[in-house]
């Protein structure tokens, strides 16, 4: 088989902004952007179809397109999709150029996609820089807006900063090590000729930080919320999942099958930032007023769940990591998207107060919005409590006791915060009639179906997630 | 054909599905098609897969149905499967067509309530799903998804004209009472499954058959919760008390809910775990004991009361616990056959009082009607032949066969003996005393006055007179296909369920003895008639002075509350515990969670105050963190 | 392990609340009495003429980010250039892509008038 035909999903993941550059500097056509990276982004995913199962050898030495890889492209690119969908709605509704926000879009999927199927440090670094300079872009796209500016300047000064930091990591991993390439380290590692020294531990350490800080987790989190609120709602649908998303995919990949975990320093302190993570995100999310920020916070606290699953650092844990990140992108992409089609010209509809008696007015919105909650709340039925559940039985498979409680513990303080927005919205609505409504906009036809079709999915992987997990078995057992 | 069986509950989920998305916006035809139709339909799949099973049989007498594995942890697997036996084929086809005959006569009878034709139709298409969920489990997890699903749908029922705040509470009643059943039947199933570590049913009966020596601590101590959960749900002694107050919601749900299916659940489970009683003798006989104790009890109540459905209720109670009887005295089949004939009858007769009710304006008490029978022709011949059944007058009708071999076999099993069946005996004589003062009261005499004042009455419509008439006919004819020895010997049904059930073996069978009994049984029948005739209706008057006998008076005041079990309970339990709460409003334990909820919002406000927003503390945030993170990873 | 950098972890904390304390002793003992000429920023003695702060027009950025994307084609081709034999035909596709990717983008710059100065 030819190696460049594996790499065929990424090559068309790469062509696609450069198509749409070209495109624009001829003609701007807002529906034209948005329907070629729709197709741009459906199209490594059809191919995704017919080479998922051929287990492709490793392209030497940058990328490796397996299983897996395939498996989180496929879920990137869709989840981007989910996105475009929801831009056009929301991009309609503000003054100046619309074109280029697509273009930095499917860039910064690229550079996601070159992420989770990076094998060396420089790819790793290079996908990692694409998807932030476009982002950097993406969050300050309503330039025109002060809080859009502020929160870009602010992701711009702290992400290069952290980056600054994973580059000195790889440098001494490098130092250490010799080799820049994963399947080199891994077989180096694995071997335990030595004790570990500082430089190599050191290099962990840093590469933590420039992860977490993309993951946002605590200490590193500290951006999220002001990010979060000012970016416009769609880039902060992206932001939550396919940022975190690849990045998660890559630490999974290296965490477990790479012996990053087998460096008990290292797992310690991955357990001590999960718990800082869940509790600190569910407290600070307790009495928060913006939507947006509450579910920066929230995302926060999940992403701490989540490396319960990591630390778990068994078969089983990444299967968990997988669902529950699918389980989350559906959530997530749903609830932004749904704070996104409520909004309209006058307002933003993200403060809780908007939603008060929502139900009275539209009650499948907000019995979808409901779902959403209840998915990430973890309440049994949805894809959430499937994906919790799947991550608690890693962690105590894996006898993380301490752990798990504490993630117990630390969802009943998050469950009161979802279920205060899910009474805000069965609220009669305000009395005073002069007060003008918001999150009162009708839904596009497109806007309607994704959302309809994000809330079926939630149910039917609460249901019935043993399709989706065997394709994640399938995907997961691709590596190592 | 078997393949469909998934469709059988599908149908009703799918109606109410569609009902709660867009059953506001649909016209009341519409509302009622989908609603009566889906019923309908699972009915015709019902037929379908009942004639293929019966056409050919599975291997082993059950077809089982594994829809998908919910989850697969450690051993516990619950599986959304269906499981399809005799036993389950009989109960499904009456929950079926019974019910399907009960949403038709709801399309006419809730017409005239001003709201909630959907809502309705909805519950009722719930209930049905989640009844067939309850009888097709192949597992004890998605029984009780069933069990909990019906006890939800009767609250809801109960309770539907919620806007008067007796019927909520007569629900929050009905719901609080058979909890407590339900607390047992879940315990008993923790115990199971860590005892034989299993809830498919079919391998926890082989387990237990090879696990738990019989009358062993631990199958007395899982059949008696069993029971427990049993009891509450089918209204037995000690939790019967909810019941009667169950008679707020609207009167097909009575009729579909509270008569002919949910609370013949708790048969259904003993006779399903039947296994598990058999290992623990003392709790059959326990069985037994109840439901013969429960159908005096609730016939004596049945007496005296005046709302027409009351006595329909405590009739239900006291029917019930006949098939109790049956149940603890080994006679499966007996148990099973005499629900399938109560569901028609009983069935009938909440149509039919349902049908005075609307023509009378919502009036229930019976000592406010009389006089129907020439109003109200079709409908009086139809309440006759259901109270001819209830009251099992001989030969003519089903409920004769029915019952008669109930009592024939609380004397003829080896557990059962004299007493049982004297008590089941008199059990006959009270309910043909009771249900035909009900039939005099209400359709002969002199016309009262309001129904004077309500004339001309007219007869309800062809949606109501369909399913009264079906019902009628089943009432008469279904009997036939079980026949005592001494008129024939027919065994159809009993050789049916002897496929999924023990068969069942007397003791003393002499052919003489069973025609003496037999007598017995329709001379008790038939005096309780004659009884009723002498004093409701040749001597007018003479019940009035029997009541007016002091000790007739208490009497009376005694079975008209149900034998005082309510104010026994709200003294014993309802009060105390009520104190209890009182005097603990503000005890440590509050303070515990209040100091709970005080710390995390401290810790929320303490944490709220890293978020300044200023660019520069982040970077600091992230720098300590990163000394830190790195400190960590050398050091640890 | 964990012995062996003990001490330095101890200097770290040591170092760490030594400079915190210094800067805090200072700002809670000295005497504040400001006046315009200490309010001045230090430039080594001069006297500072206006704001630091000046602005620029945005066009020089655009002009400093296109220079410098330019300059590192020139430092990514010039490598190629000189074993383009070696290479040989991969290594001319390689080359003949980057440019590609990098004309499109002046394609971009050029249609959207990043190029005019007025």
């Amino acid at each position: 088989m030819n190696p460049f035909s594996a790499l065929t999903p990424i090559v068309l993941l790469g062509l696609t902004p450069l198509v749409l550059m070209l495109v624009i500097s001829f003609h701007r056509s807002h529906r034209l952007a948005v329907v070629i990276s729709l197709v741009g982004m459906a199209l490594p995913l059809a191919l995704l179809a017919g080479t998922a199962t051929s287990a492709a050898p490793p392209l030497a030495p940058l990328l490796i397109i397996d299983g897996y890889a395939l498996f989180y492209i496929g879920l990137l690119s869709t989840a981007t999709m989910v996105v475009v969908v929801l831009s056009y709605g929301f991009l309609e509704r503000v003054p100046g150029n619309r074109e280029e926000f697509y273009l930095l879009l499917t860039l910064a999927t690229f550079g996601c996609a070159v992420l989770t199927a990076s094998n060396h440090f420089i790819s790793f670094f290079l996908g990692l820089e694409i998807l932030s300079v476009s982002l950097y872009g993406l969050v300050a796209y309503l330039r025109t807006t002060r809080t859009a500016l502020e929160s870009g300047i602010k992701y711009l000064i702290l992400a290069a900063a952290s980056a600054a930091f994973l580059l000195f990591g790889m440098a001494l991993i490098y130092a250490d090590l010799g080799t820049m390439d994963f399947t080199a380290m891994t077989s180096v590692l694995a071997a335990k000729t030595r004790e570990p020294s500082v430089l190599l531990l050191g290099g962990f350490g840093m590469v933590i930080i420039g992860a977490g800080f993309k993951l946002a987790v605590v200490p590193f989190h500290m951006w999220a919320p002001d990010v979060y609120q000012g970016a416009p709602t769609p880039v902060t649908a992206y932001l939550t999942t396919v940022s975190k998303g690849a990045m998660v995919a890559l630490l999974l990949r290296y965490g477990q099958y790479g012996g990053l975990l087998d460096y008990d320093s290292v797992a310690s302190v991955l357990a001590v930032i999960a718990v800082l993570s869940m509790f600190l995100g569910n407290l600070l999310a307790l009495l928060q007023d913006n939507l947006k920020r509450l579910l920066a916070y929230s995302s926060i606290a999940h992403l701490g769940y989540l490396l319960v699953a990591v630390i778990a650092a068994s078969r089983e844990g990444s299967h968990a990591v997988t669902f529950y990140l699918v389980a989350y992108f559906i959530t997530s992409l749903g609830i932004f998207g749904i704070i996104t089609a409520l909004s309209d010209e006058r307002k933003e509809a993200d403060e809780i107060s908007d939603y008060r008696g929502l139900f009275w007015r539209r009650p499948w919105v907000s019995g979808a919005l409901s779902l959403m909650l209840f998915s990430l709340a973890g309440i049994p039925l949805t894809a959430g409590f499937v994906g919790k559940f799947y991550v608690l039985t890693a962690g105590v498979l894996s006898d993380l006791w301490a752990l798990v409680i504490l993630l117990v513990v630390s969802s009943v303080i998050g469950l009161y915060y979802y279920l205060r927005i899910i009474i805000t919205m069965y609220l009669s609505a305000p009395e005073d009639p002069s007060s003008p409504l918001s999150a009162t906009r009708r839904f596009s036809l497109p806007e309607g179906l994704v959302l309809a079709g994000l809330t079926v999915l939630l149910i039917w992987f609460g249901i019935y997630p043993a399709p989706l997990l065997s394709a994640i078995q399938a995907a997961v057992g691709s590596l190592a | 054909m078997l393949e469909l069986l998934w469709l059988i509950p599908a149908f009703p989920l799918a109606g109410f599905v569609a009902l709660t998305l867009v059953g506001s916006r649909l016209s009341r035809p519409e509302v009622a098609y989908v609603g009566a139709g889906s019923v309908g339909l699972s009915a015709v799949v019902t037929l379908l897969v009942g004639l293929s099973f019966m056409a050919a049989p599975p291997a082993g007498g059950s077809f089982v149905q594994t829809l998908w594995v919910w989850v697969d942890v450690a051993g516990f697997r619950p599986a959304f499967a269906f499981h399809l036996d005799a036993l389950s084929l009989t109960m499904i086809f009456v929950v079926t067509f019974v019910g399907f005959l009960i949403h038709l006569y709801s399309v006419e009878y809730m017409m005239e309530e001003e709201e909630g034709y959907s809502r309705f139709f909805a519950y009722m298409n719930l209930f049905v799903c989640a009844m067939l969920t309850l009888l097709l489990a192949d597992n004890l997890m998605l029984l009780l998804l069933g069990w909990e699903g019906v006890g939800l749908c009767s609250y809801l029922l109960i309770g539907f004209f919620y806007k008067d705040e007796a019927n909520s509470q007569a629900a929050s009643k009905a719901f609080i009472v058979t909890r407590v059943g339900d607390t047992a039947m879940l315990m008993a199933l923790f115990l199971l499954f860590a005892e034989l570590g299993t809830l498919d049913i079919q391998a926890l009966l082989e387990r237990a058959g090879q696990q738990f020596q019989p009358g062993s601590g631990m199958a007395t101590a899982v059949a008696l919760l069993l029971l427990g959960g049993a009891v509450g749900k089918s209204a037995q002694l000690p939790l019967q008390t909810w019941l009667p107050d169950a008679m707020a919601g609207p009167t097909p749900v009575s009729a579909l809910i509270h008569a002919a299916t949910m609370v013949t659940a708790g048969v259904y489970l003993i006779a399903r775990t039947h296994v598990l009683f058999t290992l623990a003798p003392a709790v059959l006989t326990l069985v037994a004991v109840i439901g013969t104790l429960t159908l005096l009890m609730a016939g004596f109540a049945a007496l005296v009361q005046s709302d027409i459905k009351r006595v329909l209720a405590y009739s239900t109670i006291s029917q019930i616990g006949y098939m109790f009887l049956a149940l603890g005295v080994g006679a499966w089949s007996a148990a099973l056959f005499h629900f399938m004939i109560h569901a028609f009858f009983k069935a009938l007769l909440f149509l039919g009082a349902g049908a005075v009710i609307m023509s009378l304006h919502h009036e229930q008490d019976m000592y406010r009607m009389g006089g129907l029978r020439r109003q109200m022709p079709f409908t009086f011949w139809c309440f006759l032949i259901g109270s001819g059944a209830l009251a099992a007058v001989p030969v003519v009708t089903a409920g004769f066969y029915s019952k008669d071999l109930i009592i024939w076999n609380a004397y003829n099993s080896e557990i059962g003996g004299v007493w049982l069946w004297a008590g089941a005996l008199a059990g006959a004589l009270l309910t043909s005393v009771y249900t035909f003062r009900m039939v005099f009261l209400t359709f002969y005499r002199e016309a009262t006055e309001w129904v004077r004042h309500l004339m001309p009455i007219h007869e309800p419509g062809p949606c109501v007179r369909i399913p009264l008439g079906v019902l009628a006919v089943l009432s008469v004819a279904a009997g036939v296909i079980e026949l005592p020895h001494t008129m024939g010997s027919l065994t159809l049904f009993s050789g049916f369920l002897n496929t999924a059930l023990p068969e069942y073996h007397g003791v003393h069978a002499s052919y003489g003895t069973e025609l003496l009994f037999e007598l017995l049984a329709a001379a008790a029948s038939l005096g309780g008639i004659w009884l009723v005739w002498t004093l409701v209706m040749a001597s007018p008057g003479s019940m009035e002075r029997i009541a007016a006998q002091p000790w007739a008076r208490g009497l009376e005041r005694l079975w008209f509350s149900g034998w005082g079990f309510d104010a026994l309970y709200d003294a014993l339990f309802v009060k105390p515990w009520l104190w209890c709460a009182k005097v603990n409003k503000d005890d440590f334990i509050d303070f515990f969670y209040r100091a709970v909820a005080f710390i995390t919002e401290t810790l929320h406000f303490v944490a709220s105050m890293t978020q300044t927003g200023a660019v520069r503390w982040y970077a600091t945030g992230i720098a300590v963190g990163a000394v830190v993170t790195v400190g960590l990873v050398i050091i640890l | 392990m964990s012995d062996a950098y003990l001490p330095i972890l101890l200097i770290f904390g040591v170092s760490a609340l030594n400079a915190v304390f210094m800067v805090a002793l200072s700002h809670i003992l000295n005497p504040r009495r400001p006046t315009p000429q200490k309010a001045m920023p230090y430039e080594s003695g001069m006297i500072p003429l206006g704001d630091t702060r000046a602005r620029f027009s945005v066009k020089f950025y655009l002009v400093a980010i296109s220079f410098i994307v330019f300059d590192l084609e020139a430092v990514f081709l010039i490598p190629w250039a000189v074993e383009m034999r070696a290479l040989g035909w991969s290594g001319f596709v390689a080359a003949s892509i980057f440019v590609a990717v990098l004309t499109a983008g002046l394609v971009y710059e050029w249609k959207k008038g990043g190029l005019d100065w007025d």
